[in-house]
């Protein structure tokens, strides 16, 4: 409870600036040198306001982690679903097999890769932390359906005539929900983790954006003048992932006890 | 499954790995294809003259056809042919020697120190269940299970390198054997993560192990409690710990991508990154290949150790 508590805490302060940052940030910027003791945190590599950068950085890494979680399930489920409930096993094989390989890369190997191929843009960055991201809840939706399609109950409606809606989508997607949910602050810590790191590597976004991991990579030559433009984004990135991971671990517990 | 030897285990795992390794290379040459415009296009320049293109493409054998040039990449690389650079023209396989020695050595020092660390943190929590210790790391290890490593590292930095200026913030010019200095903050960011997912799977095997019917008959039997404790419950404990060293080869790659670059230590992360950065497109090529195959290897032998530890557990081809 207490652990949940100082989650909600963590979360709220980056949740908030990067929410509400954007509305703060002046019409007109001034900029002036690089790494000078000006503003709040002082001025960043190309002389702009850190703490501008700062509320108006937080956007792209909680807009583009939420979009690829919520992705990840719309693909991940019905193609788990389909192969579970496939009546030829072939199907089962040829859908889950190539996922075997996805896995075997490493995630920020088939990030940069496919970046590097397909050039920046936010979009590229959602679909490749989607493409990374939905191979694992393929596989606990399989995992899932394949119990439930082996229930009595579901039996029962199958004998009764329900229809293919009843059985296949409400009864099995009603159960299927609490295992599903129970993933989703392990997808979504690890969809931050990759939208962050790979904003940091310099993959998906451009090298000037206002965006905290982008800060804390161009910023780090100013290590020595104006630590805060590094350490306050760094931070913020921390105060995130971990707050979502306590809040989802707290969850968690409350569901299994 | 059941009565499985390890050779026959070990020859089917094997073939695995194989048809893995084939499919991950096949899928890299694949996505290099896709790309739009070739190398040629690449390095005729901004102003680029159709006939210039057509000769660059013919001297790198690029008008061949894709399954002829991707038979040839295919036999090449049990020889460590990985092609040329199109950036330098020098051989790819030199890169991968070059950036080799700094990533095998920040790797194996992680996975050297990872195991004893993470068994011993996971034992002493489990044999105290419920105390301080044991509440204190499952506090700790969830908090710490998620950061990314830049971000760590960047805090890391400004606190014990510039604030306190205890440890060097990065390794510029520095040699790694000489100044092991140098390698401690790097190291701390790559043990983070992976120490709390493995100790707190020694634990709970642990707390398992030790509430199991097999303890129990042992302890009937008045064997003593260290044996109980370190000849049957770990082994079993150990079992799926293993198996997650293996997942966090994954991370620890990705891992040491990023450590590389924040600290600027010049391994086979930073080829990568400044490879992609130049789009010298051979060169991640033979990036992607290794670490392909290396990420298959371990997951290889991580199965294997869990085979002959627990041959009953079913291993998740």
């Amino acid at each position: 409870m207490k652990r949940a508590g100082i989650g909600w805490l963590l979360i709220a302060v980056p949740l908030t600036l990067a929410l509400l940052g954007p509305l703060f940030v002046p019409e007109k910027q001034t900029r002036s040198a690089p790494f000078m003791p000006l503003g709040l945190l002082g001025t960043d590599f190309v002389g702009r306001d850190a703490w501008h950068q700062v509320l108006a950085g937080g956007q792209t890494v909680v807009l583009v982690a939420l979009l690829a979680t919520a992705f990840s399930y719309v693909v991940g489920v019905p193609y788990g679903v389909i192969a579970a409930t496939a009546r030829l096993r072939v199907v089962d094989e040829l859908l889950m097999r190539p996922l075997d390989v996805l896995l075997a890369v490493p995630s920020l190997l088939v990030l940069i890769l496919v970046a590097a191929i397909t050039g920046h843009g936010l979009a590229v960055l959602v679909g490749v932390v989607t493409l990374v991201n939905f191979p694992d809840v393929a596989r606990l939706s399989r995992a899932t359906a394949l119990e439930i399609s082996g229930r009595p109950a579901l039996e029962a409606m199958r004998m009764q005539g329900e229809s293919w809606w009843q059985t296949s989508i409400v009864y099995t997607g009603r159960s299927m929900l609490r295992t599903l949910a129970a993933d989703l602050g392990v997808r979504l810590t690890a969809a931050l983790y990759l939208v962050a790191s790979a904003s940091f590597l310099g993959v998906g976004v451009p090298p000037d954006a206002s965006d905290w991991a982008v800060m804390v990579d161009r910023n780090r030559g100013g290590l020595f003048l104006q630590p805060l433009t590094v350490v306050v984004p760094a931070l913020l990135i921390v105060a995130l992932s971990v707050g979502v991971n306590l809040v989802f671990d707290r969850a968690l517990r409350k569901v299994r006890t | 499954m059941a009565g499985l030897s390890l050779a026959s285990y070990t020859a089917r795992r094997a073939a695995l790995g194989l048809v893995q390794v084939l499919a991950v290379v096949t899928l890299v040459f694949l996505l290099v294809q896709a790309l739009p415009g070739d190398a040629a296009v690449a390095l005729a320049g901004d102003n680029p003259d159709p006939a210039r293109i057509a000769q660059i493409r013919a001297v790198m054998g690029l008008d061949r056809p894709a399954p002829e040039r991707f038979a040839e990449w295919l036999i090449g690389l049990p020889r460590l042919d990985f092609g040329v650079s199109l950036v330098s023209g020098r051989p790819v396989a030199e890169f991968l020697f070059g950036g080799v020695g700094p990533t095998v050595v920040l790797a194996a020092l992680t996975l050297v120190l990872l195991l004893p660390i993470s068994v011993l943190v996971g034992v002493l929590a489990a044999l105290r269940e419920g105390s301080l210790l044991d509440r204190a790391l499952t506090s700790v290890s969830v908090a710490l299970h998620s950061i990314p490593e830049f971000a760590l590292a960047v805090v890391l930095i400004a606190v014990f390198g510039v604030q306190l200026a205890w440890l060097p913030p990065t390794a510029v010019g520095a040699d790694l054997f000489a100044q092991p200095a140098v390698l401690v903050l790097p190291l701390v960011v790559l043990l983070a993560r992976p120490i709390c997912s493995i100790s707190r799977l020694v634990r709970a095997g642990m707390v398992d192990a030790l509430a199991s019917d097999y303890v129990r008959h042992a302890r009937r039997l008045g064997l003593g409690e260290t044996r109980i404790r370190f000849a049957h419950a770990l082994p079993n404990a150990l079992a799926p710990a293993v198996q997650q060293v293996a997942r966090t080869t994954d991370w620890l790659l990705g891992g040491v991508i990023v450590v590389e670059a924040v600290f600027v230590i010049p391994g086979l992360g930073t080829v990568l990154v400044d490879a992609v950065a130049a789009r010298d497109l051979p060169v991640v090529q033979g990036l992607a290949v290794v670490f392909a195959v290396t990420t298959v290897a371990v997951n290889l032998l991580a199965d294997l150790v869990a085979f002959r530890l627990a041959p009953r557990a079913e291993v998740v081809a």
